[in-house]
Formats: structure tokens, sequence, C-alpha cells
């Protein structure tokens, strides 16, 4: 069963108040005060001097479960939102894996289902390791390794255009990065089930979908998660936390009193401070839970995400700790 | 003097008022708001403009207002807005 064996989170230090954002996003005053007020978006983080392999090693090199393993790496998945962060030629994923010792790996890039597309690689992952286990009398090269095969997720980008700064008048992206070694078979943080909704129709390329997508958003997300919980034999009565997709805090406490979910089970804190770090989210979230204590030994939680841009994309995982 | 009653039905009208006045001049509409009036169906009110209304009325009243509670599938009318509010909020 796929599980997460270790997540590794970095934010940079440095804070920028939505205020000061407001000029080069062409935000209004009302916009500003509205993302404060109701989204609960107070400040994201940014680093100019920092590039996106920066950021990204940043978030592997706390990955000490990493070290010694490399050889174990068989697939490099960078989940991002955006289709494109960098110019040709330069690859930030190629230059994160030979800075690791994972030129060996396949690394490819998840980005189709935007800010779903964390949730996608995991299971990806999961598939892919699977699989190779499956096939391992075939792969000499596997079999050696009573430990397992393993892959590394990266995930998070440097907030670079306009489209990946903000979701007008939804969210305000923060730059921050995560890598989490998942196996195919590990004891802790397993993988219950998953369960995705891929709505090429909200389309959002005209706009004349937004209104739709808004009015949807909490039903359709609330589905994908009653589903995943459905396919474990879970309900939400079995979840200790719901770890969620940074959007806003007003879709939350909405989405809590459509779930009728207690609300201080969904861990918000680090909408106000971080805002959304894009597929990240979700290993940023972990890590405060596990920080916080409010994940013990065989709690089940929920984790949900959803990508809006060309399309929309719901999703959610149940794991158990 | 004004009993709690008659203070919270004063207090429920202003809401109304400011709410119906500020809604008015937000859809740029030349015909007033009023409390009747269907939020989705009829003024074709998004969340987001939503929010902007509350955030008007939280201003023009000097008051904020409790949004984690509110179930928005709840809310059809105007009224049904005014009187959340109205139950749902305190002084700034």
């Amino acid at each position: 069963m796929t599980a997460l064996e270790a997540v590794s989170v970095y934010l940079p230090p440095t804070r920028v108040p939505i205020e000061d954002l407001a000029g080069s996003l062409g935000l209004t005053e009302m916009q500003v005060k509205l993302f404060r007020r109701f989204h609960g978006l107070r400040e994201v983080g940014r680093d100019p001097d920092m590039s996106l392999s920066d950021l990204l090693m940043k978030a592997a090199a706390g990955l000490d479960a990493l070290r010694g393993q490399e050889h174990r790496v068989r697939y490099v998945l960078y989940a991002r939102a955006m289709p494109v962060v960098a110019p040709y030629p330069v690859n930030p994923l190629h230059e994160v894996c030979r800075a690791l010792g994972l030129e060996h790996a396949l690394a490819f890039t998840v980005t189709q289902q935007s800010c779903a597309s964390g949730l996608m690689a995991i299971d990806m992952a999961g598939r892919l390791l699977a699989a190779d286990i499956a096939a391992a009398p075939a792969r000499p090269d596997l079999t050696g390794d009573p430990a397992g095969p393993l892959a590394l997720i990266l995930a998070g980008e440097k907030a670079f255009t306009h489209d990946a700064q903000v979701f007008t008048d939804t969210t305000v992206f923060g730059e921050g990065a995560s890598a989490c070694l998942v196996s195919a078979s590990g004891a802790r943080d397993r993988l219950l089930a998953y369960a995705s909704n891929v709505r090429g129709d909200f389309d959002n390329a005209t706009g004349e979908n937004d209104a739709r997508l808004q009015r949807e958003y909490r039903p359709l997300l609330a589905e994908v998660m009653l589903r995943a919980l459905d396919e474990a034999g879970l309900t939400l009565d079995d979840i200790r936390v719901i770890l969620p997709h940074n959007v806003n805090m007003v879709t939350w406490q909405r989405m809590c009193l459509l779930l009728k979910f207690p609300r201080d089970r969904v861990l918000l804190d680090n909408i106000p401070t971080s805002g959304h770090v894009f597929c990240a989210d979700l290993f940023v979230n972990y890590q405060t839970a596990c920080e916080r204590g409010l994940l013990q030994p065989g709690d089940r939680y929920l984790a949900a995400a959803v990508g809006a841009g060309g399309g929309a994309t719901f999703a959610a995982m149940v794991f158990e700790h | 003097m004004a009993t709690p009653e008659t203070a919270a039905a004063e207090y429920q009208q202003r809401v109304a008022e400011t709410m119906t006045t500020t809604l008015t001049r937000l859809l740029d509409r030349s015909e007033p708001v009023t409390l009747d009036m269907r939020l989705m169906d009829e003024l074709g009110l998004s969340s987001t403009l939503a929010l902007e209304l509350l955030l008007e009325c939280e201003d023009e009243l000097e008051i904020l207002i409790d949004v984690e509670q509110m179930d928005q599938d709840q809310m059809k009318t105007i009224g049904d807005l005014a009187t959340f509010v109205a139950e749902n909020s305190r002084p700034s």
C-alpha cells in the first residue's frame, strides 16, 4: 500500500503583507480588504533571490530519510500547478536531481491537474512502484534491495507571473516547497483511498464558467472527499483532521458547514501566513499537523485539493498515520 | 426605554436598509433592491460580491459579522442575509 515515508517542507522566512503586493497585482483596496477580512490571507512567503531550483533543494535538503537511500529512488515526480516555470533550456527538476545524486531516476513533471497535481503525483508514484515490485523477477535491479524502491515527490513554485501570484478574488499564492519520499508498501502514512473528479468543462479561458465553478465548487469537493472516505470504508466521524488546500478561510468555513465537520479539526493555520503554496499545501499542512501533535499513530486523516485553471480537478485522499 | 425586542428589531431594520442600499449601488441598478429579491436567481449575486456586500455593511454599521456561521445555501433572499447579519454580528 502506498505510503509517505518522509516529508520535508521549506517556506521562505521572508513574508510579504498582501497590501504590499496590491500595486504589482493590480488589486483594488476592496479586494485586499476581502482577502484579509474574509479569506484570511495576511501575508505570503517570497524570496526574490532564490531560484526555483534553490527552493526545491531547500525542501529536499531537509529530507534526512533520503540520505544514503538515493539508489532506491526510481522516480522523481515534480508536482506543480503552472505548466511552464523556467525558460528553455533551464530545467529545475533535472538540476535538483543532479544535485541530489538522483540522475539514475526517471524524472518527470505532473502539472495537468493544477494544484491538485500533488495528490495525483502521490497516487502515480505508488502505482509505478507497485508495478515495479510486481515485475521484480524480470527487473534484477530491484530484487537486490529488500527495502524496496522509492519515489521522490517535489512540489512548490516561484510566484513569478501574475497568474502564479493571485487567483482573482479567491487566493494569493505563496512561495515554498516540499519533498516527500513515497514507498509502495510502507508502514506509516499509508494511503487508504484516492478519489478525483477531473472537469475539463470548467475551463476558465473565457471566464464564462467562473460563476458555475464558484457555485459547484464546494459540492464537488465534498463529493470526492466523501467518495474517498467511502472507498476507504470510513466516514467523516473516523477522520481526526482534514488537511485542506490553502485556498482561503471562507471556502473551508463553508465546507465545514456543508460537511457538518468541526472547523477546529481542519488545519487552517497556514493560510494567513503562507497563502496557497501551490501543490505543496498538503505537505506543508501535514508537517504542521505533525509538529502540533495532531496526528497519533493509527489516526486517519483526509487531504483535499482543488486544481483550477484549464478546467478544474477535485481530489481527496485518505491516509492512516 | 427601548426593550431588547424593539432594539433588536430596530437593528435588523438598519441592517436591512444598509444592505439593500449598498447592494443597489454595487449592482448599479436603477431600481432599488428589495428584501424579497432572490440572491442568485434574481440578482445573480456571486460569492465574491456577497462578501463585498458584507464588508461594506461591516464598515457602514461598524460591526463584525460572524461569517463562519453563514451557510450560503440557506440564504435565498436579501432578507435571509439581512436576518443572518442582524443575528450574527457584534460591534467592531
